[in-house]
């Protein structure tokens, strides 16, 4: 089925091209679709798919197609280059996509220099933002995240924390906001612990966490294996019945592999915008949707972060077609509801401000696990921008 | 003094998991002399099997983890026999292109299975909790790990030294040729070591899925791991492996509770270290 | 050079002519695939350098890409630091990596086999480890964008990446014919005779160790131009250039083409990465399989290569007959 749909995709690329329909704008979506993060693909095209169930295929008066191309992984080479084919071949005039950091800032050249607005559904550092104009944020930064949880965590009583991050470029941002943040409003860090990127084991770090004994811990890893045996490791360990409470963003504990981690992470406090437990009629229906056409699947921070940015690109193009400077002037200032709450694209930064959820894994009724909401901070913007 | 004795504590544990996964591989790689880069897929079949029948069979852990190795162990002879038979006497830049062949298909037919995401493998609820040590707690699953750890290299001594598939196995690791010359029939002793090293290689993956997640890419992301504790320890050196292994895990371990900044930089060093030493390992002989 | 016969750099030299040809020909039939291509033409000058290292002169390693990485640095950082040229930062690339090699080189070459391997990718682990270490510098795992100047201050990086494949490929050939160069000099035929047997060279009186650390000096060199035009082309580095992977897949595509015979680098690039886009563009989910198959099917088939088929086939046609 997926075979089909993207060699379709393919075809239509190759008859577009050839000038057969006169207005269809095309959108390239740069993402993972091989590799050990193929899931950001997937969770980005089933996104895509449930929004054109939705709104349908027409922007405006412009129709709308999407392309698809892999990039592998972080691999800034790869991403380049399916930009600029996308780019010069496809005769794309929006682009989306993009899980790492270095994969975007890589293509930031291109898509000044041909006015491409592009949406950014994933990469969660400050900068990027700033390296072109093009650039529109529908996902989150990593202070946007960080900076809460620490405000959360004064307001309940925890007043010493041990940060433990993994030890790379936005482990070290989301570890610099907690801590500023933190000690602003009066907390203590006890110790500050970064995590070599290819640890296996991390009882030595719990171990030590525990001797710091403190009210709670903070920790930064990104989603995939190394958070699970992580999170699992909190609680073979100890830590949770120490009383050292787990608060985290949500990396370490997104739908997709939330039930993975099992009932020892129940209790777990996480900071992300978006969470499948979210109470609206609007995420009810696209989880439903999700549910119609991929029953496997699970809605994640990903399917929303796509189905988001497509709105936004859908905006642009309803309103300024293929004019690049008009369709950025489009989305500046935009403000609509989400799945995830109210959101709004920063006039000056353009990225999502949007409301950011403390949520506690907890059980639901049909005995799964579940991120459920128990805070909220209303319209934060991406703090990395402040300084 | 804490600290010293958790180091110990939890690089033991962690140095077993290693040694559990890698011994299969050291023992096929000084064997048959084959770069086998497919072996972490052998444990990530395991562990996916054992994902299998717990979660979608509803087996218990026990049950579901025997037929995962016994199904890995079936899955490895027709293996050997087609695949890799071709492969000993070919050089090993022939081994390292055709294992890698074998793990990308290894990986794609797991990821067309069960798909990418981590597939978790679940504790008996006896095993889940932590043992109290006194002065600090242990998970009970390392407990359990360091209890199999010391099962297997019991056993796999009274194997290779006590039986005449032992005798044959280490005259063959010596000396192929000879062996062959003295009427041992190599062709079925390599099958069956294969097979050995392939049930390793699962029970060390089904055992060590709590610190290295099971999922479609488990090959080629831990493969550098495994060949480390081989060629620290010795080809073919059995013992090797096990004192490789613990080595390594403590001195990891140790570099996260002393020194987390630099900690992967130290465990390569001390790599580089052990092997300008010893270049055939630890306790390896001759031409690795 | 004098010892090449005629006939041969006659030889050397059209196929020089045919590799530019081929190379001009795809600049014209493949406009808006620039940038693979120049990806591929890339990647062929690392394979190059690897097949010099491992091919020709038998020294196995799984840490060609620590030399592909540091060349890669040196050259943004020459970039970031307002040496924009982009000629300078391939000669920056290939010395700092050459420097790698050498540093490196003078421990590994004294070691064989699977410890050598293990020792190659222990290096490339800790330069990683590094060059994530020092974001001050290298601008960690977020990667270090540059502004590439125009080459020898005329010919402007543009949009379609016309200019950026011409300067690959020209790179290319330089190196191509560097290597043919070599090869045939006592300085080759010696590496040659160090894979055949280290134990004869050693008899007849050659320094095996300190011609090792040479070549994997040179190769080391070679291998950073590559790592220095993949910055630039980029206008990127990230810790991605030390990746294990890169290593892994450099050493299939020779072996897959045909080690130690220079065009089997050439060739094996060029199938794996044309598979590899084709496949995955096709079917990203599943081009595992068609990629391991490949890498079985040769192996079982033509174990020498893509590049020893026409032999296997003619020998073939001559048995049946």
């Amino acid at each position: 089925m997926k075979k089909h749909f993207l060699g379709l995709c393919a075809a239509l690329a190759l008859a577009g091209a050839s000038g057969a329909e006169a207005d269809t704008i095309k959108v390239g979506i740069v993402a993972p679709f091989s590799g050990p993060f193929a899931i950001y693909g997937k969770q980005f095209k089933e996104g895509l798919e449930v929004f054109v169930k939705d709104y349908g295929t027409k922007a405006g008066a412009h129709d709308v197609e999407f392309v698809y191309k892999d990039s592998t992984g972080p691999n800034p080479d790869v991403s380049k280059q399916v930009t600029q084919e996308l780019l010069i071949k496809d005769g794309v005039k929006y682009l989306g996509g993009y899980v790492f950091t270095p994969n975007a800032l890589a293509v930031a050249p291109l898509i000044t220099q041909s006015q491409t607005p592009t949406v950014i559904f994933n990469a969660a550092t400050s900068v990027i933002t700033k390296k072109s104009p093009f650039f529109v944020r529908t996902s989150f930064t990593l202070p946007q995240n960080s900076g809460p949880m620490a405000d959360w965590a004064i307001a309940n009583g925890i007043k010493t924390v041990v940060t433990a991050v993994t030890d790379y470029g936005p482990g070290v941002d989301a570890e610099k906001t907690f801590i500023k943040e933190f000690e602003a409003k009066g907390g203590k860090i006890v110790d500050k612990i970064r995590m070599p990127i290819k640890t296996t084991d991390f009882a030595p770090f719990m171990q030590r966490i525990k001797s710091d004994a403190p009210n709670a811990l903070f920790v930064f890893i990104p989603a995939g294996p190394t958070a699970f045996s992580f999170t699992k490791s909190y609680s073979d360990n100890g830590l949770k019945a120490a009383g050292i409470q787990f608060l985290g963003t949500g990396d370490v504990d997104d739908e997709t592999t939330l039930q993975a981690l099992g009932d020892a992470a129940i209790g777990i406090k996480t900071a992300y915008p978006y969470s499948a437990a979210h109470k609206s009629a609007l995420n009810d229906k696209l989880i439903a949707e999700l549910a119609a056409l991929h029953p496997d699947s699970k809605a994640n921070f990903a399917t929303v972060d796509a189905y988001d940015g497509a709105y936004v690109l859908y905006k642009m193009i309803a309103a300024a077609g293929t004019d690049g400077d008009a369709a950025i002037k489009a989305a500046k200032g935009l403000k609509w509801e989400s799945a995830r709450g109210p959101v709004s694209i920063d006039a000056n930064n353009r990225s999502i401000t949007e409301n950011i959820y403390i949520r506690e894994v907890a059980k639901n009724a049909k005995g799964e696990l579940e991120n459920k909401e128990i805070f909220t901070f209303k319209d934060v913007p991406d703090l990395g921008q402040a300084k | 003094m804490n600290t010293f004795a958790s180091i110990c504590i939890d690089g033991v544990a962690y140095g077993m998991i290693l040694f559990m996964i890698s011994v299969g591989l050291s023992v096929t790689m000084g064997l048959m002399r084959v770069v086998n880069l497919a072996h972490g897929g052998f444990a990530m079949l395991g562990g996916a099997l054992a994902h299998y029948g717990m979660a979608a069979l509803g087996l218990n852990f026990a049950v579901s983890a025997l037929l995962a190795i016994l199904v890995v162990v079936a899955l490895s002879a027709p293996m050997e026999r087609v695949l890799y038979r071709p492969l000993y006497r070919m050089g090993e830049l022939q081994q390292v292109l055709a294992t890698i062949g074998i793990t990308f298909l290894m990986i794609a037919s797991v990821s067309l299975w069960l798909g990418t995401s981590i597939l978790q493998i679940r504790l008996p609820a006896s095993l889940s909790g932590a043992v109290n040590l006194g002065f600090r707690t242990l998970p009970a699953d390392r407990v359990f790990v360091i209890v199999a750890g010391i099962v297997v290299i019991g056993a796999l001594y009274m194997l290779i030294e006590r039986t005449r598939f032992g005798v044959k196995l280490r005259a063959a690791v010596d000396e192929r040729d000879a062996a062959a010359c003295l009427g041992i029939d190599t062709s079925r002793l390599f099958s069956r070591t294969f097979a050995l090293g392939a049930a390793l290689a699962a029970l060390g993956g089904i055992m060590g899925a709590g610190l290295l997640p099971i999922d479609a890419y488990y090959p080629l992301r831990y493969m550098v791991l495994f060949l480390v504790v081989v060629a620290v320890g010795g080809l073919g050196s059995i013992a090797g492996s096990f004192v490789a292994a613990l080595g390594l895990g403590v001195l990891d371990t140790a570099a996260r509770y002393l020194a987390p900044d630099y900690g992967t930089i130290f465990f390569y060093v001390a790599m580089i270290v052990i092997l300008g030493w010893r270049p055939h390992g630890l306790l390896g002989r001759g031409e690795a | 050079m004098s010892l090449i016969p005629r006939d041969r750099r006659l030889r050397d030299l059209a196929i020089l002519l045919g590799m530019a040809l081929v190379l001009t020909a795809a600049f014209y039939a493949f406009p808006d695939n620039l940038a693979f291509a120049t990806r591929v033409i890339i990647m062929m000058i690392f394979v190059l350098s690897l097949d010099f290292v491992l091919g020709v002169a038998g020294v196995s390693t799984l840490g060609h890409s620590a030399l592909f990485g540091a060349g890669a640095y040196a050259a943004g950082l020459c970039a970031a630091h307002g040496w924009n040229e982009p000629l300078l930062g391939v000669v920056a690339g290939a010395a700092a990596a050459a420097f790698v090699a050498l540093l490196s080189g003078l421990f590994l070459m004294r070691t064989r086999g699977l410890t050598l391997l293990m020792l190659t990718i222990a290096v490339t682990e800790v330069l990683g480890e590094l060059a994530n270490k020092f974001s001050d510098i290298t601008g960690g795992a977020d990667g270090l964008d540059i502004v590439m100047g125009p080459i020898l201050g005329v010919f402007k990086f543009d949009f379609r990446g016309q200019v950026g494949y011409v300067y690959a490929a020209c790179m290319l050939l330089l190196v191509f014919a560097f290597l043919r160069i070599l090869i045939a000099s006592p300085f080759g035929l010696a590496a040659r005779g160090i894979k055949e047997s280290p134990a004869r060279m050693r008899a007849i009186g050659a320094p095996v160790y300190w011609r090792l650390v040479a070549i994997y000096t040179l190769g080391g060199a070679l291998a950073g131009i590559a790592g220095a035009l993949s910055a630039q082309s980029t206008s990127l580095v990230s810790p991605a250039v030390f990746d294990f992977q890169l290593s892994a897949n450099a050493l299939i595509m020779l072996i897959l083409g045909g080690a130690g015979r220079l065009y089997g680098a050439l060739f094996g690039t060029l199938v794996f990465m044309s598979v590899h886009e084709v496949a995955a563009s096709v079917d990203p989910f599943n081009w595992l399989f068609i990629i391991g198959a490949l890498l079985l099917a040769v192996v079982y088939v033509a174990p020498a290569g893509l590049l020893s088929l026409p032999d296997l086939v003619k020998r073939q046609l001559r048995f049946s007959r």
